[in-house]
């Protein structure tokens, strides 16, 4: 698993890349956490790299969503696999956490 | 903090007089189940997905309880998904799991043990609570959270769906307020993976008993 960051804005888009499982479920959330800690409240993840999806991941996913809320941001999604979109549709992720087809759909609505 | 079991098991339990609340039939068994599975994946043991049930660390956490379990996942040979964990928990390990929850729930000062006899003979043990604090706590958590549209925590996401499986929703809420979170439970009992499989659990042997009980022969 690799993370990439950059940023567009006041938005930090962070790519996901390869399998998120429970072996890098939590240094996933810890680095989000550095992010949003840091005041980068904003925060589209890029799945578009992003092979596979367990629990242990989505529970990351949720988690700094809720951190992001909190700190008064917003995480979204973009750029799902089919694979992983089943997963977040059928867990019902995807009726809290804004999802778009691509990263400047993202950008261009959370901007 | 307390283990999914334990908390689960002080929810199930009528605060004045230590016995457990009517709930769905079997389920508390595959909740308990579920509650055990949930503390591994909370431990970061195992992980899930909606084709298997996976160890990614057999180090025991300290809890006898859950140890018990995470040996025998890591101990079993091939693949299993979650259902067929729950299940096979629910068969074999569901009375160690609830006498050892409520064990330490009593020697943690949360609840007491009573033993009673009735009608001379019948020996029954209640566990009424003694300090109602993490009770009460537990309770407002999931109230908090689905009269709220906030973005849950992953905990507490799991905790409803072992709360809504088992049924006692209407032991905590009023029913006017299960109306007003209805849409929040629909939502939220499906969020976590090991949660849903509890609930799929047990609906299924749910509708079991429901067509054993319409196909049966009426005399």
């Amino acid at each position: 698993m690799e993370m990439e960051e950059e940023k567009s804005g006041s938005l930090s888009i962070v790519s996901l890349i390869g399998r998120i499982d429970g072996l890098v479920a939590p240094e996933v959330e810890q680095r989000l956490s550095s992010i949003i800690d840091r005041g980068d409240t904003h925060v589209v993840l890029d799945c578009g790299r992003m092979s596979y999806i367990s629990s242990a991941g989505l529970r990351a996913v949720l988690a700094s969503a809720r951190k992001c809320q909190q700190a008064g941001g917003k995480l979204s999604l973009c750029a799902l696999q089919p694979s992983c979109k089943t997963v977040l549709e059928i867990s019902g992720f995807l009726t809290i956490i804004s999802s778009y087809d691509t990263r400047d759909a993202a950008v261009s609505a959370e901007s | 903090m307390l283990t999914f079991a334990e908390e689960i098991l002080l929810l199930m339990l009528d605060d004045e007089d230590g016995t457990f609340l009517p709930t769905r039939t079997s389920a508390v068994e595959y909740v308990l189940a579920g509650a055990v599975l949930l503390d591994l994946a909370f431990a970061n043991r195992i992980d899930t997905d909606e084709r298997q049930l996976l160890v990614i660390d057999s180090t025991p956490t300290g809890n006898p309880m859950l140890d018990r379990v995470l040996e025998r996942i890591a101990g079993s040979s091939g693949t299993r998904d979650t259902r067929a964990w729950i299940e096979k928990i629910t068969g074999e390990d569901t009375e160690e799991i609830r006498s050892q929850a409520l064990a330490s729930l009593v020697k943690r000062g949360v609840l007491e043990a009573r033993d009673e006899k009735f009608l001379w003979v019948f020996r029954s043990r209640r566990y009424p609570v003694i300090d109602g604090r993490v009770e009460r706590e537990a309770k407002l958590r999931v109230t908090g959270v689905l009269l709220s549209d906030d973005i849950p925590d992953p905990r507490d996401v799991a905790m409803i769906g072992l709360v809504d499986a088992c049924g006692i929703l209407s032991e905590i809420f009023s029913g006017r307020e299960i109306e007003r979170a209805a849409p929040r439970i629909e939502q939220l009992r499906k969020m976590d993976l090991i949660g849903q499989e509890v609930g799929g659990a047990v609906a299924e042997i749910e509708r079991s008993i429901m067509m054993a009980a319409v196909h049966a022969p009426h005399y």
